[in-house]
């Protein structure tokens, strides 16, 4: 139906080009080592990421990797080892998004800096790992590309290396990450014993099969070191210990990326290992009990020990990241629900969270970035009375926080309300109580911010404030979408239940 | 004669323990990372009996790779280690607090 | 005349474009704004004489225009899903009440002209602003389809009267009378608005017309003797009217709900004449009129409406003889009058109780106006002790008062006498045979005493007599912009009552019960809308005196002996050079009656005995034990906040200790509900 028909490889497009404009920024560096002309190095990287996010919206809107009657049915590569169906390709453009808001940003923040094209060149390393994350369909790709995410990110992290901060947060995210990979490993590996397989597929027939039935064991422990994985990546408690400090040490922007990009490529490893691989019923019949009991627990932890432990941070990057870890605890309800009758609408709810998030977290993360940029501290005291000076990025942030708090009508209330109303139609009542009450808290320390801003006097008089250009085109853009993705919410609607849909 | 599979995930099982117990109570970075290290090397054990045992060389390869992202991590931990160095003047990894709670 | 209800949306929609233009450009306009009134006014009222003459063409109109929220929940009755919609309802009814409506608001925007514009008042914008959109909503109510745009209209001409009374605010009184006038309506229609969610609940409909209305699923409920909500169909259709009735009551200005309509009189006159007489109060006895099928079916409610009628036009009539301003004694004029339609209503008589709303309209609002023309007169002096002798010096304004006058007391042949004869004659047919009937008929003849005796101390103490002031004895000229609407409602209420001569019908056998045809859909009706489709639905039976010309005869007589009488002794006590006061006559009585029957106070009592400590009880439990769980939930989320947030040490070792035991603990856990040990 097409008047030219792509080669199949193409269709891991956006992680390719994501990939090449990596080795491009190479390239460059390669041919002027020193080189810090930042208009170069942030053009190549810009100019890649919004390739990669036009190839990847152009994809999902031409039907790559969708089931229906116009669609060009799911494509695997490499005998399966990668996959690129709707899900992919929704989670390809969260990841192309944030990077190319983060690296646009970054033209400001980074300026006078040392390492200009390592930064530029790590960053679309690391997303490439999360956009072949999304695409991986097996262990050894998921593993593999989880490294590819992860070492540029501990690097990334720690880029100032004259900032104690910076390496603190480095060596923590470093240190923890190292254990979670290794247990993750180790889980893979227990999961192999049991079932022979690495790719998602064969592992599901073979439990499907009943052949892993004398494996329990091994395999609910492999399932249980898979979830831990999945938890560090994804800033999930007990594996959420790196996220507070890396994201408070780490440069603003890196943060807003870890904390928007690689959380949902954590959560997009971890729908479609436990759709794909681990069966529900099959493996509860196997394992003797149903899994999602483990993301019930998780998910109300995680979002309980977020929220709480950011309603009384004084440091606001710090409240930042807490607040991050709250809401992958929103967003594992997603698996959390899978059990009941409406699982899709579930994780199709978590994936609009995503996407909303991916936007207002970042926008809010970068809204720190341009306070560091500006030099006016770091704690809520710090930021009194910024709305005198920049009006126009203060009210993006009260649009960033009011969204993630969900007040209406705001992405972020929807995408809530979606996943709210959809908690309550599977049946897990105490998931959905937890929800209120934890957004009723963050309605507390967001709004704290804004009253920061807007309406508390500054404690000193500043001078007037710079006005960045890529740090505001980031943080502006990001507003504006965090506001019109609600009349374009039947569309994500729609793509995200579907892609839902077509995994479970 | 074949070694049962059970005695290949022991040791495996018992270097993943011994790795952890490293992990928790080793303040020296340098050896955390060993001990990281002997976490993936248990996992590569397990890897390779079950291959064997399966029959299928997935485990194998995969083991390879594993090894050489275990590389690629410990070079980045090196990087970090030097400049902890640098910045706090120990590579003890309990000494930088300065961001806490 | 097929095409024409294309344009019904205009009659409501020109008021409203005045409104706009009034609201933005006002200040910039010649007359500050009147003329986008009177001609949007003016257009009104030809697509509203258009459409009555489409209706007599034997056409009506019924058309849902927009749908704006549906939704699926299944009524009481089995009816499933529910759709609010704006629609229109052009039938006999609705089509006369947009003459009467339109008529009276041009009407009353050319007399501004000469009332206010004259005067020199400032503000002018925001009070033709008000008056624009008073008249969009209150057009908008009539033609209104269903109950809840109905009710969504009907607080809409509230919130006007609010900000009509409320327009010279700079006074003390006028925003205390704005705001009671505002409070007790409101109060009312909170129970209109519970009635309609009960009525959308049970049936499923609010729709006044058609197969799918309200009144038609009433019926069948009623018929199939269904249960409705633990009661039989009959008591929740009783219990519903009178949910609704609550609006009414407030609206319309019936006991106990009557006491805001005198303060109302702080208004501009000509705001009172358009609002407060000829329309807004009219909402009420309108929405009787337009649900009279859903009333019909219950003989319960239509018995309470007759009797607070009833008793309401004695109760208002007594008020309105001891007062001195002109104003109020025309402000218990009309909440007395109302009473009577009421009264009509409520006996079933559907013809009688719209016929008076139509000739009380005109008479009223040229009473109101003609007061308004005496106020100017008097260089804004509204005691009437303090005027006197102006029948020479304003000769227009007298004869045009006295013809209103005339129809207000019931005088034959004038306006007033034929509506409300008729009431009277309807309620005493039934009441022969039902005792309450009987006794609300008897409050309503003894009102036409004192409706008579009121009226005409009024018109003797303004116009007879000597002058007993300096400006009664200089008067200020009125210009024609005043003497027109005048002279328009006088003629209409000297003649207005051919409408429907039904008395003569009776008597002489002619068929000139003009109005009565019109309404009972000989010319274009919807089907269930008319009168004999009511007089089947009710439950009264009649009985007469002899035979129905006796009947009809005593009736006549007897209520114009009463007027006459009332009329005869104000002539004696009032007409004569000098009055004097003879309220002390009638000693402590006169003193309750000049206290308004202690209403207010009762009313004040309630607020400030007793529902003010309530509020403060709540007040207390709100500040102490809500605001104590609210403070103690805070207290302790950061007291846990501070708590969680020590598990980040700092220390990378912990956190790494604090990983193993998490996986630990979920690993037993798991492991012991999965039996994997």
């Amino acid at each position: 139906m097409e008047p030219i028909q792509l080669p199949e490889w193409t269709a891991l497009g956006p992680a390719l080009l994501l990939a090449a404009t990596a080795i491009a920024l190479f390239v460059v560096d390669s041919i002027s080592p020193r080189s810090t002309n930042r208009n170069v190095l942030a053009g190549i990287a810009t100019t890649g990421s919004l390739a990669a996010l036009g190839v990847a919206v152009w994809f999902s809107m031409a039907g790559v990797g969708a089931t229906g009657v116009d669609g060009f049915g799911v494509i695997e590569l490499f005998d399966g080892q990668f996959v690129v169906d709707q899900l992919a390709l929704y989670f390809m453009i969260i990841v192309a998004v944030v990077t190319a808001l983060v690296v646009v940003a970054s033209y400001d923040y980074m300026a006078g800096h040392t390492y200009q094209a390592e930064y530029y060149s790590l960053v679309l390393l690391a997303a490439t790992g999360m956009a072949t994350m999304a695409a991986a369909n097996s262990l050894v790709t998921i593993f593999i590309a989880l490294e590819l995410a992860s070492l540029p990110s501990y690097a990334l992290v720690s880029i100032l290396k004259d900032n104690r901060g910076s390496v603190e947060a480095g060596l923590k995210y470093f240190l923890v990450g190292a254990l979670s990979s290794a247990i993750f490993l180790y889980g893979i590996s227990l999961v192999y014993g049991a079932t022979g397989y690495l790719q998602l597929g064969n592992i599901a027939s073979v439990i499907e099969a009943g052949d892993a039935a004398a494996y329990d064991g091994l395999l609910g422990l492999g399932i249980l070191f898979l979830i831990g994985g999945i938890a560090f990546k994804t800033a999930s408690v007990p594996f959420h210990f790196w996220a507070p400090e890396a994201y408070e040490g780490a440069p603003a922007p890196i943060s807003a990326f870890l904390s928007s990009a690689s959380k949902a490529a954590g959560f997009v490893i971890a729908f479609r290992v436990f759709t794909e691989a681990f069966p529900l019923e099959a493996t509860a019949g196997v394992i003797g009990i149903d899994w999602t009991v483990a993301f019930v627990a998780l998910a109300i932890v995680t979002m309980t020990v977020g929220n709480f432990a950011a309603a009384t941070q004084d440091n606001v990057k710090r409240m930042l990241a807490y607040s991050s870890i709250g809401h992958a605890g929103y967003a594992l309800i997603g698996l959390a629900g899978l059990s009941a009758d409406g699982g899709e609408l579930v994780m199709g709810a978590a994936m609009m969270h995503l996407l909303v998030y991916g936007f207002m977290n970042t926008g809010a993360f970068l809204f720190v970035a341009l306070a560091e940029h500006w030099g006016v501290g770091r704690t809520f005291e710090d930021y009194n009375g910024l709305g005198r000076r920049a009006p126009v990025a203060c009210f993006a942030l009260a649009i960033f926080m009011f969204s993630l708090a969900g007040i209406p009508p705001l992405g972020g209330f929807w995408s809530k309300y979606f996943l709210f109303s959809s908690a309550l139609e599977a049946g897990l009542l105490v998931v959905a109580a937890a929800l209120v009450i934890n957004s009723a808290l963050s309605l507390y320390y967001y709004s704290r911010l804004v009253k920061a801003v807007w309406i508390e006097d500054p404690v000193l008089e500043r001078d007037a404030l710079t006005q960045p250009t890529g740090l505001y085109a980031a943080i502006v853009v990001a507003a504006v979408m965090t506001v019109v993705l609600l009349p374009g919410f039947g569309p994500v609607v729609d793509t995200a239940l579907e892609a839902a849909a077509a995994i479970v | 004669m074949t070694v049962a599979i059970e005695y290949y995930v022991l040791l495996s099982m018992g270097l993943f323990c011994i790795g952890l117990f490293g992990v928790l109570t080793r303040r020296n970075a340098l050896m955390f990372l060993m001990s990281v290290e002997l976490l993936l090397n248990a996992a590569n054990i397990n890897l390779i009996a079950f291959a064997f045992y399966h029959g299928n060389l997935t485990g194998q390869v995969f083991a390879l790779f594993a090894m050489a992202l275990a590389a690629a991590e410990v070079a980045v931990g090196l990087g970090i280690i030097l400049v902890l160095y640098r910045n706090f003047r120990d590579v003890d990894v309990t000494v930088p607090t300065t961001m806490r709670w | 005349m097929e095409g024409v209800f294309d344009y019904a949306p205009a009659i409501a929609l020109f008021p409203l474009v005045a409104f706009v233009v009034v609201l933005a450009f006002g200040t910039y306009l010649p007359k500050k704004g009147a003329l986008p009134g009177i001609i949007a006014t003016g257009g009104s009222l030809l697509l509203s004489l258009v459409m009555a003459a489409a209706v007599a063409s034997g056409e009506a109109y019924h058309e849902t225009l927009y749908e704006w929220a549906a939704g699926d929940a299944t009524s009481a009755t089995g009816v499933e899903g529910v759709s609010f919609t704006f629609g229109l309802l052009i039938d006999p009814l609705a089509a006369l009440m947009l003459v009467i409506v339109s008529l009276v608001a041009f009407l009353v925007h050319v007399f501004s002209l000469g009332y206010m514009n004259a005067e020199g008042e400032t503000g002018l914008p925001r009070y033709y602003a008000g008056l624009g959109l008073f008249t969009f909503s209150m057009l908008a109510f009539v033609v209104a389809d269903n109950l809840l745009m109905a009710f969504i209209f009907f607080e809409l001409v509230g919130l006007c009267s609010f900000l009509l009374i409320g327009f010279w605010f700079r006074t003390k009184s006028a925003p205390s009378a704005a705001k009671k006038a505002f409070l007790v309506t409101r109060f009312g229609d909170y129970f209109f608005l519970i009635g309609v969610v009960a009525i959308a609940a049970t049936f499923g409909t609010v729709a006044f017309a058609g197969d799918d209305s309200f009144v038609t699923a009433a019926e069948t409920a009623i018929d199939g003797g269904d249960q409705l909500f633990g009661f039989d169909a009959q008591t929740w259709v009783t219990i519903t009217g009178l949910l609704v009735l609550g609006g009414v009551i407030g609206k319309s200005a019936q006991f106990p709900l009557h006491t805001w309509l005198p303060d109302a009189m702080e208004g501009p006159t000509t705001v009172s004449a358009l609002i407060h007489a000829a329309t807004m109060v009219a909402a009420g006895v309108y929405l009787v009129a337009r649900m009279f099928g859903y009333y019909a079916l219950s003989p319960t409610t239509l018995a309470i409406i007759a009797f607070v009628g009833g008793f309401t036009a004695l109760f208002a009539a007594t008020m309105g003889v001891v007062k001195d301003d002109i104003k109020q004694v025309l402000a218990y004029s009309t909440i007395s009058q109302y009473g009577y339609m009421m009264l009509g209503l409520g006996v079933g008589g559907y013809v009688a109780g719209v016929f008076h709303l139509m000739n009380h309209a005109f008479f009223k609002a040229l009473l109101f106006l003609g007061a308004g023309a005496v106020i100017v007169i008097m260089h804004h002096e509204q005691d009437m002790w303090k005027m006197g002798g102006l029948k020479d010096k304003a000769p227009v304004t007298y004869y045009t008062f006295l013809a209103g006058a005339l129809a207000l007391a019931g005088i034959i042949p004038f306006s007033g006498f034929w509506s409300k004869d008729e009431i009277l004659y309807d309620a005493l047919i039934v009441g022969l045979e039902e005792p309450v009937i009987m006794a609300a008929y008897a409050m309503g003849l003894l009102a036409v005493f004192f409706t008579g005796f009121y009226t005409f101390r009024m018109v003797f103490l303004t116009f007879h007599g000597e002058p007993r002031s300096e400006v009664a004895e200089d008067p200020h000229p009125v210009g024609w912009s005043i003497k027109a609407p005048l002279l328009v409602l006088g003629v209409l209420a000297v003649v207005a009552g051919i409408a429907n001569l039904a008395p003569v019908a009776k008597l002489a056998g002619v068929d000139i019960t003009f109005l009565e045809h019109w309404l009972d859909g000989e010319y274009g009706a919807i089907e269930g809308l008319t009168y004999t489709a009511y007089g089947e639905l009710l439950a009264y039976e009649t009985s007469y005196i002899g035979s129905e010309q006796v009947t009809v005869l005593v009736a006549a007589g007897l209520s114009l002996l009463l007027a006459f009488s009332g009329a005869g002794l104000a002539w004696l006590l009032y007409n004569k050079p000098e009055p004097v006061a003879h309220t002390e006559r009638l000693g402590s009585a006169g003193k309750v009656i000049e206290d308004n029957y202690y209403q207010d106070e009762y009313q004040v009592w309630l607020a400030e005995g007793l529902t003010l400590p309530l509020a403060r009880a709540a007040d207390r439990f709100d500040q102490t034990v809500i605001d104590g769980i609210v403070d103690g939930t805070s207290t302790a989320s950061l007291f846990g906040s501070d708590r969680i947030r020590r598990l980040q040490t700092g220390i990378v070792t912990n956190y790494a200790a604090l990983i193993v035991t998490g996986v630990i603990v979920l690993l037993l856990v798991l492991g012991f509900l999965g039996g994997w040990f």
